[in-house]
């Protein structure tokens, strides 16, 4: 048993390092996508304190938008453009009727109201592009499909998917996109100021409704760019939301309010499933990768409840 | 107990007598309820350009309800606030901040997670004019602002000697510089009026001095005006130029600090009769 548990695993990752490797791989793809997802969830933290429970279903929202305008015969790049706006529709939207009357409310309201957007949207977008689950237009959004075969001499080879590299690729350009905006704008600077004290970013000047529409708007881009990446690997349909729900241990990791924390977080959890699944699953019959990131987020909440890059809680008594 | 505050006849707005002076603010038959409860009641007074106007009352008087119609809080059922010369429309706070109304709170609000310098700069947020589009494509002259600015914010370290604590989270500061740093953050704003709202409350008799020689060297060496709330009698008689006096929503009394002081209304209201 302890054999088993300590010694085997590792064994095996040195006799088959192709299949180690591809492990990690999927790990690292996981990753990314977890971490996109709990980047949305980080933008309105940081600028609202209020963990968005809409998040997962504007990923369904985005992705059902793009690809319902592209069956109704727009163009792609077009049905991509006009999708981005109804994003940013949403944003202003929601400002204008959930977040404006509850300005200065207790966090716990403002929780309860993305609870009500969640189950307006799912009624919403079902109403609007029925509840079947749709495919994602990723050849006419010129997302690569194929795959490379990567030989590793005798050792054997590992399979990369283009689509996984492209995923990586798009998180890393948009997270560092928004690194930029949020830590070298003046808006970065607003947005923490809103988070901390509604009244006194009022009376300095910052306009609420403002930061509120931009970091919604923002995170519909980040809810589009994830709908896109997740609906090319499954379908885009309403489970997908259910999904998203995986970002939760993602950010007890990172912390709510740290973007690079978001990035970091996602990769452990990703890496921790996958291996921990294909490794060590076994033993206990498999099927842990559902369960296992809400144990590793739970450890690391024993040691550091602010996350690894969270902001600390600094109270004076 | 009075020898600390510099004599204020030697200030370029004290040589001016109320009278001779320009009117900044003035708020007229303003009433103010919650549902039932009645917080102002038919107030009027002005506050003139270059002053300190203190604010004083029992607790619960209005007084903060007062600086909240102000600076755009609370919007007022009756009554017109006129604001240089124009009466005012319905305003949010974030547009009378653009106006040039900065304000500190009763109970300190600060961005407790933000470092002191990150604190006050966020009082520039108006005067940055570089959109943020710009400033994500363009880095060269949204650069060039942000250090302008930040020279602003370091003078404004330096005249309230809180170097020291330049990038400490404000969030670990003592009570009384946290007070501190919320002055700097509305100084930086470079308002036309300042509202303090008990800039002095918790603080020892040598903070309060310290407190006390910030608000008049901003009246005299900036020029800007001051409305502020204050309990402590013998700080509110050294400072200000005129001072209204509320009690339960009303105003009692109005004048030069000697004037008031010698009210029979004002003794009453803060000894206590029966109403």
């Amino acid at each position: 048993m302890l054999y088993d548990i300590f010694i085997d695993p590792f064994v095996q990752m040195y006799d088959m390092p192709d299949f180690f490797l591809q492990v990690l791989w999927e790990g690292f793809v996981a990753g990314i996508l977890y971490a996109l997802i709990a980047l949305g969830f980080v933008l309105i933290f940081k600028a609202s304190g209020v963990f968005n429970f809409a998040q997962g279903i504007m990923v369904v929202f985005a992705g059902l938008t793009l690809v319902g305008l592209n069956e109704n015969g727009i163009p792609a790049y077009l049905a991509l453009a006009l999708t981005i706006v109804a994003m940013g529709v949403l944003a202003y939207g929601v400002e204008r009727v959930v977040m404006r009357p509850l300005v200065n409310q207790p966090d716990i309201i403002l929780l309860m109201a993305t609870i009500g957007l969640t189950y307006f949207l799912i009624g919403f977008g079902e109403f609007v592009f029925g509840g079947e689950p749709k495919q994602m237009i990723t050849e006419q959004l010129g997302l690569p499909t194929g795959s490379t075969a990567i030989e590793m001499g005798e050792r054997g080879l590992i399979i990369l998917q283009h689509i996984d590299i492209a995923a990586a690729v798009i998180a890393v350009i948009m997270v560092t996109a928004l690194g930029i905006f949020f830590n070298k704008t003046r808006i970065g600077r607003a947005l923490r100021a809103v988070a901390d004290d509604h009244q006194a970013a009022l009376s300095v000047g910052i306009s609420l409704n403002q930061i509120w529409a931009i970091v919604w708007f923002a995170a519909g881009l980040v809810a589009l760019a994830t709908g896109i990446m997740w609906g090319a690997r499954s379908d885009v349909s309403f489970a997908l939301e259910i999904v998203a729900f995986k970002a939760l241990p993602v950010l007890i990791l990172g912390g709510f309010t740290s973007i690079p924390g978001a990035i970091v977080g996602g990769l452990i959890i990703g890496f921790g499933e996958k291996i921990g699944e294909l490794y060590w699953g076994g033993l206990v019959g498999g099927g842990i990768e559902s369960w296992l990131a809400y144990i590793i987020a739970l450890i690391f909440l024993l040691f550091r409840p602010q996350g690894l890059f969270g902001e600390r809680i600094i109270e004076r008594i | 107990m009075n020898a600390f505050v510099t004599d204020k006849t030697l200030a370029p707005a004290g040589e001016l007598e109320p009278a001779e002076r320009e009117e900044l603010l003035r708020v007229d038959n303003v009433s103010l309820s919650f549902g039932g409860v009645k917080a102002i009641t038919d107030i009027s007074f002005d506050i003139l350009k270059g002053e300190i106007r203190a604010i004083i009352g029992p607790n619960g008087a209005g007084k903060t309800s007062m600086l909240n119609v102000i600076n755009g809080f609370y919007h007022p059922q009756e009554g017109t606030i006129t604001w240089r010369g124009k009466v005012r429309r319905k305003m949010k706070p974030y547009e009378a901040a653009s106006q040039g109304i900065a304000r500190t709170f009763q109970n300190v609000a600060l961005f407790k997670g933000m470092t002191t310098l990150d604190n006050i700069m966020s009082g520039r947020s108006l005067k940055m004019h570089r959109n943020f589009f710009w400033q994500v494509l363009w880095r060269g002259p949204a650069e060039n602002e942000e250090i302008e600015h930040r020279r602003k914010v370091e003078d404004i370290i330096d005249f309230l000697e809180i170097q020291a604590i330049r990038k400490t989270p404000v969030g670990r500061l003592p009570y009384g510089l946290q007070k501190r740093v919320e002055l700097g953050r509305a100084l930086a704003m470079e308002p036309e009026l300042l509202l303090l709202d008990e800039p002095m409350a918790g603080m020892n008799l040598e903070e309060k001095e310290d407190m006390s020689r910030f608000i008049v060297d901003v009246n005299q060496e900036f020029g800007t005006t001051i409305a502020l709330i204050e309990h402590d009698m013998g700080v509110v008689m050294d400072l200000s130029d005129r001072v209204v006096v509320l009690d339960y929503g009303k105003k009692i009394a109005d004048g030069p600090p000697e004037e008031v002081q010698a009210s029979q209304a004002v003794i009453d209201a803060y000894l206590g009769v029966s109403h």
